[in-house]
């Protein structure tokens, strides 16, 4: 028996020699990630980690961020949240209450933002999700705030641009029922539609379960209802097939998606397919200028391809955490008054130039931006086609 | 007790590792249920004293939150701190409070199961609330990996019954949860708050909490109701059929909710009430696992068990086979309904996707690598798979391959998991060591 | 009545993937009595080594080495991926499966899905994050035959799938092998006293069916040509439920149940509202399986859980 505890003791202080000796806890500031990068969805998770670390690194060769005249060196939680609703629960929770994050950035689809930023409001943490459109995420959260416009402006942006370019009377759509982005989307678009061209006149609306590959059914209907063009608010990789499935049953007529496509995969995935179609976006990454080209030159030399527009709304998102840190005046170095601090310092935020437009935040914490018309041109480039502000 | 150190002695040190292992644990063979509890309590108390001075010495940035393996696999300079402080501040204490005090709890654990083995048995459970109330009480992180935790308890050992008591192989689990769940949440959400999708509240939101045990039931019953639906079909014939119908019927509920706008669609349902607390989901939990335990011990579980072995020879001795199948169906979903109850005002926030083909995965991991046929077996696995899960975070990517990992090997050399066919006796656990 | 024939069009495609990894299942299922729960995976895996030798071997004939074309491009690349995923499904049997003949069937069944997860989460990480593009091997051509369009994508994918299974069928009913494991199908215990060695037969088994499974990945790449490594998931599970409606190791049976859950998703969607499919397609088969609880080809048996 003593000889255990001797061998008990002995790992003791041999632990207690190895520890190091950073005694003196450092000044930094934490800004968490919530990204789903394993799950159904890991490239958005990907791309919002690439976004995350080409930020730290700007602000790493700054020297820290600025904050009352004192330097703060930053540093990146990223959590996993698998793409699962409770899972980016668990994440928000643990970054709040063990990594004692300043704010956070992400979850990025709806079904995670709205139960995670519930959370975050309810420890008085500022969040902001870069890329849900649901307006529940928001929604009488005083901590929660968005980097990308709302359904219920986009829908409308997108009949009216068909209305004009196309002349189209009868339109079609398809999404994804189980997955509320699209599903929500197609709802806003139908209601703007028949808003313009009378009840009646979405001739099919159609839908599909997501993880499904085959559309044929759907297009089927939809080719027979006479519809003049199809509206599907989906996200890239169903996209291809979507397009390509509709050309092989003879569907010559124009195809219109919303700012999921913008993603430098759906020209990967889908070819010469999807040329000439247009699309609702955030950003439109071909023929951008200034900042917007920077930021794409250097994530596409880094990680060599042309970033979507989640990668996009991250570091756009983080812009404007980083510029309403620096504009708090001081850390007080108490964590809640100092998230607090960061939280109206945000809402504050006038006209932040984004590589995705100007941002300033409604009351609800939702942000007043415009929307892009891209075209795919024949180089399989995002070409800016037209602008569309509220 | 005292005849036992001489053979540690003689025993110990001259079998090397396994031998130490051996005396180890007959050293502390001694030490009662009441002890351990105790020990565990001491520890906690002295993670909330001096936990914080105790991390700082060690160079950690915070106390542990999940015993170190986040701080561990984060950053392996910080294994040794993170380790020192897992030994020092809760092994040793525990160890050292069981061991050292361990006359004191056998006595008083006898005294005390003198009176009533009952009442010894609701003091254990009280003292182990305090524990893991104290325990979590530090942390918020810790507080929300604990009541999914209990709840994952409760959906294993509720899935033991179907599959492992009864043979089954079921796949419904997650259409269960979800019927609780939404079923629980409606109730809440009509009766108590004031939402958008139901509008004014019906009843004082006052009144909420003392009839959160009503919706849960409500989801049991709207569960077992779900498990009508395919008990009626498949138990008419032995086979695998149930395991696709179940199936089938998961694909059902699951584009059914999706369907329903009132519940929200694929949108979900949120804003549930903050009625979850703590002492509520443990309350649950003993609730399920002790009725649980009654019944797999009764007749009827016995005739579960019967069946499962060899149905003609039940029919045989008079089992009225198809009624014990569909009770046993029923009751394995009325639990897993509760559960997605509890789940939904934990989480406070429900959509059809949590209730997916992922989710029938990791209950099906949690109750074989636990154990089939057990209620120990069940807790074990449900807690350790929980816990794993939180604890491997930092890994990410790999998470994924090692769980899978774990498990494979477990089922490779104890096929019917680590604690299987092994009967749960809680008046035994809280008897007196001596 | 266009719309008819060309959602019949539609469904035979559909169809045929189902039919092709419900074989796999289904000769397991038959032979060892075992849920192999990594099936749908091993589609998956056999999807993207059919994706890396396709494009292997595109990328030489642009290279100009070997002059070849698409269609001589797509017969090798079936039948390498064949092959080589019929070797994954030798690991697969031989460390996960083995060790467990013995063990509860629902044991293995776990295996299997853990089996499942870990190929999953390789690919992820072999192959990135991005969805793999498939090759375009042969040029898409359509053809309008009366309102009805067809294209050759279609038909070779039909073909070739029913080529597959009458293969099948004749390998399992004239050769030594085949009859071998008709006979451990039959009983599981007795025939390998009868000097039938059950470790090849079960090997044999996994194979053939992970060959069918990395066709029917192929032709998938080509119908289909956006490939992640979660696709395999509900593939798996559905064929799982094709092939037990199918009935029990009945080839004939998990053939028509696969085309017949094609059928049934494809013409569900297209006559009622879409967005119930999964709720009516789902209750359908919950109607069938109560008039008829052993599927199409299965006989009423009593065969015991080896629990």
């Amino acid at each position: 028996m003593k000889r255990s505890l001797s061998l008990v003791i002995g790992c003791l202080v041999i632990a207690l020699a190895l520890t190091p000796c950073a005694w003196a806890k450092s000044k930094t500031i934490k800004i968490g990630i919530n990204a789903p990068i394993t799950g159904d969805i890991p490239k958005v998770g990907e791309g919002s980690k690439y976004a995350a670390q080409m930020w730290l690194e700007d602000v790493e060769a700054a020297g820290g961020l600025e904050v009352g005249g004192q330097k703060y060196k930053v540093e990146l939680v990223i959590e996993d949240n698998e793409a699962k609703a409770e899972s980016a629960v668990k994440a928000n929770t643990k970054m709040i209450t063990q990594d004692e994050v300043l704010a956070i950035v992400g979850p990025q689809s709806s079904k995670q933002a709205v139960p995670a930023g519930g959370v975050a409001n309810d420890w008085a943490t500022p969040m902001i999700t870069p890329w849900s459109t649901n307006p529940d995420s928001t929604k009488d959260r005083p901590y929660v705030f968005r980097g990308c416009f709302l359904d219920p402006f986009q829908g409308p942006v997108v009949a009216n641009f068909i209305t004009e370019e196309f002349g189209a009377a009868k339109a079609a759509v398809l999404y994804d029922v189980a997955s509320d982005y699209p599903k929500g989307l197609a709802e806003f678009f139908k209601i703007a539609w028949e808003k313009i061209h009378g009840p009646g006149s979405v001739v099919a609306f159609e839908s599909f379960t997501t993880k499904d590959a085959d559309f044929s059914s759907q297009l089927t209907k939809i080719i027979q209802s006479g519809a003049e063009v199809i509206f599907t608010p989906q996200y890239y990789n169903e996209v291809a097939l979507i397009v390509q499935q509709a050309h092989e049953l003879g569907w010559q007529k124009p195809i219109v998606g919303s700012d999921s496509w913008g993603s430098a995969e759906t020209v990967n995935l889908c070819g010469p397919d999807c040329y000439g179609l247009f699309f609702s976006s955030h950003y439109a990454a071909a023929g951008a200028t200034g900042s917007t080209k920077a930021f794409i030159d250097r994530y596409e030399k880094k990680y060599g391809y042309v970033p979507d527009d989640v990668a996009a709304l991250t570091w756009d998102s983080l812009g404007i955490v980083q510029k309403a840190i620096e504009s708090m005046g001081k850390m007080t170095g108490n964590i809640e008054k100092d998230r607090t601090a960061v939280r109206n310092a945000l809402a504050k935020v006038k006209d932040f130039e984004g590589i995705t437009g100007k941002m300033t935040f409604t009351e609800d914490g939702d942000p007043i931006k415009c929307a892009v018309i891209v075209k795919i041109n024949d180089k399989g480039e995002f070409e800016f086609y037209k602008s569309v502000c509220p | 007790m005292t005849n036992q150190q001489p053979e540690i002695q003689s025993n110990g040190p001259s079998k090397g590792g396994k031998g130490y292992f051996k005396a180890f644990r007959s050293y502390f063979s001694c030490v009662p249920m009441l002890g351990w509890l105790a020990g565990i309590i001491a520890a906690v108390l002295f993670e909330r004293f001096l936990g914080d001075q105790i991390s700082e010495l060690l160079g950690l940035p915070k106390i542990p939150v999940l015993f170190g393996c986040m701080i561990m696999l984060k950053d392996f300079s910080l294994i040794p701190s993170a380790l020192a402080f897992l030994v020092g501040v809760y092994f040793i204490p525990i160890l050292l409070v069981g061991r050292a005090l361990a006359p004191v709890f056998n006595g008083l654990a006898g005294m005390i199961y003198k009176i009533s083995p009952m009442f010894s048995v609701v003091l254990h459970l009280a003292l182990l609330y305090l524990a893991l109330h104290l325990w979590a009480d530090l942390s918020a992180y810790r507080l929300m990996t604990l009541k999914f935790t209990l709840v994952a308890v409760m959906l294993t050992l509720s899935l033991n019954v179907i599959n492992g008591y009864m043979g089954e192989f079921s796949c419904s689990h997650p259409g269960f949860m979800a019927l609780g769940a939404y079923a629980a949440s409606v109730f809440t959400l009509v009766l108590f708050t004031n939402d958008r999708f139901f509008g004014e509240a019906l009843l004082s939101p006052s009144m909420g909490v003392y009839f959160f045990p009503v919706a849960i039931i409500l989801g049991g019953f709207a569960a077992a109701l779900g498990a009508l639906v395919i008990a009626i079909p498949s138990f008419r014939t032995r086979g695998d059929y149930l395991a696709i119908i179940s199936l089938a019927f998961m694909f059902i509920v699951k584009s059914l909710i999706e369907n329903l706008e009132v519940v929200g669609g694929p949108r979900g349902l949120g804003s549930q009430p903050n009625y979850a607390s703590l002492p509520m989901v443990f309350g649950w939990t003993v609730l399920c696992i002790w009725v649980i335990n009654n019944f797999v011990r009764s007749t009827l579980g016995k005739a579960l068990n019967a069946v499962r072995d060899d149905e003609s020879a039940a029919d045989a001795m008079t089992v009225n086979t198809r009624r014990t199948k569909m009770v046993g169906f029923l009751f394995g979903a009325f639990w897993a309904g509760a559960a997605g109850g509890l789940f939904a005002h934990i989480l406070r926030y429900v959509n059809p996707a949590s209730f997916g083909l992922q989710r029938l995965a990791e209950i099906l991991a949690m109750v074989y690598f636990g154990g089939l046929n057990s209620v120990h077996g069940s807790i074990v696995g449900a807690v350790s798979i929980s816990l794993l899960g939180e604890a491997l975070r930092p890994l990410e990517l790999f998470k994924w391959i090692i769980i899978p990992l774990l498990l494979i090997l477990v089922m490779i050399f104890r096929p019917t998991g680590l604690i299987a066919f092994k009967e749960f006796n809680v008046k035994q656990l809280v008897r007196p060591r001596n | 009545m266009t719309v008819f024939f060309q959602s019949l069009v539609n469904a035979l495609q559909w169809g045929s993937f189902y039919a092709l990894i419900a074989l796999g299942y289904s000769m397991v299922y038959g032979v060892l009595m075992l849920f192999n729960f990594a099936h749908g995976d091993v589609f998956m895996v056999g999807a993207y080594i059919s994706f890396i030798v396709a494009t292997a071997l595109t990328a030489l004939a642009a290279a100009g080495t070997i002059a070849i074309p698409g269609w001589v491009v797509l017969l090798l690349t079936i039948v390498c991926a064949m092959m080589l995923n019929a070797i994954v499904g030798i690991i697969i049997e031989r460390v996960g499966y083995r060790p467990l003949r013995e063990a509860p069937r629902a044991s293995a069944a776990i295996t299997g899905l853990m089996i499942g997860i870990i190929l999953e989460t390789g690919v992820l990480a072999i192959m990135g994050a991005q969805r793999a593009k498939f090759p375009s091997l042969i040029q898409s051509v359509t053809y309008d035959v009366g309102g009805v369009f067809i294209t050759n994508k279609k038909i070779m994918i039909v073909l070739v799938s029913i080529v597959l299974m009458l293969a099948l069928d004749q390998f399992v009913k004239k050769t030594k092998w085949g009859m071998a494991m008709r006979a451990m199908a039959f009983d599981y215990t007795v025939v390998p006293l009868m000097g039938v060695p059950a470790n090849v037969i079960a090997a044999l088994t996994f194979a053939i069916g992970s060959g069918l499974a990395a066709s029917a990945g192929c032709l998938f790449g080509v119908a289909y040509p956006v490939l992640d490594p979660y696709m395999g998931i509900v593939f798996g599970w559905k064929a799982f439920v094709a092939a037990i409606l199918g009935g029990r190791g009945s080839i004939l049976g998990a053939t028509l149940a696969g085309f017949l859950l094609g059928f049934i998703e494809i013409f569900v969607a297209l006559i009622f509202p879409s967005t119930m499919r999964d709720f009516i397609a789902y209750s359908i088969i919950l109607l069938i399986l109560t008039f008829r609880p052993h599927g199409f080809f299965g006989e009423p048996h009593s065969a015991r859980l080896r629990l």
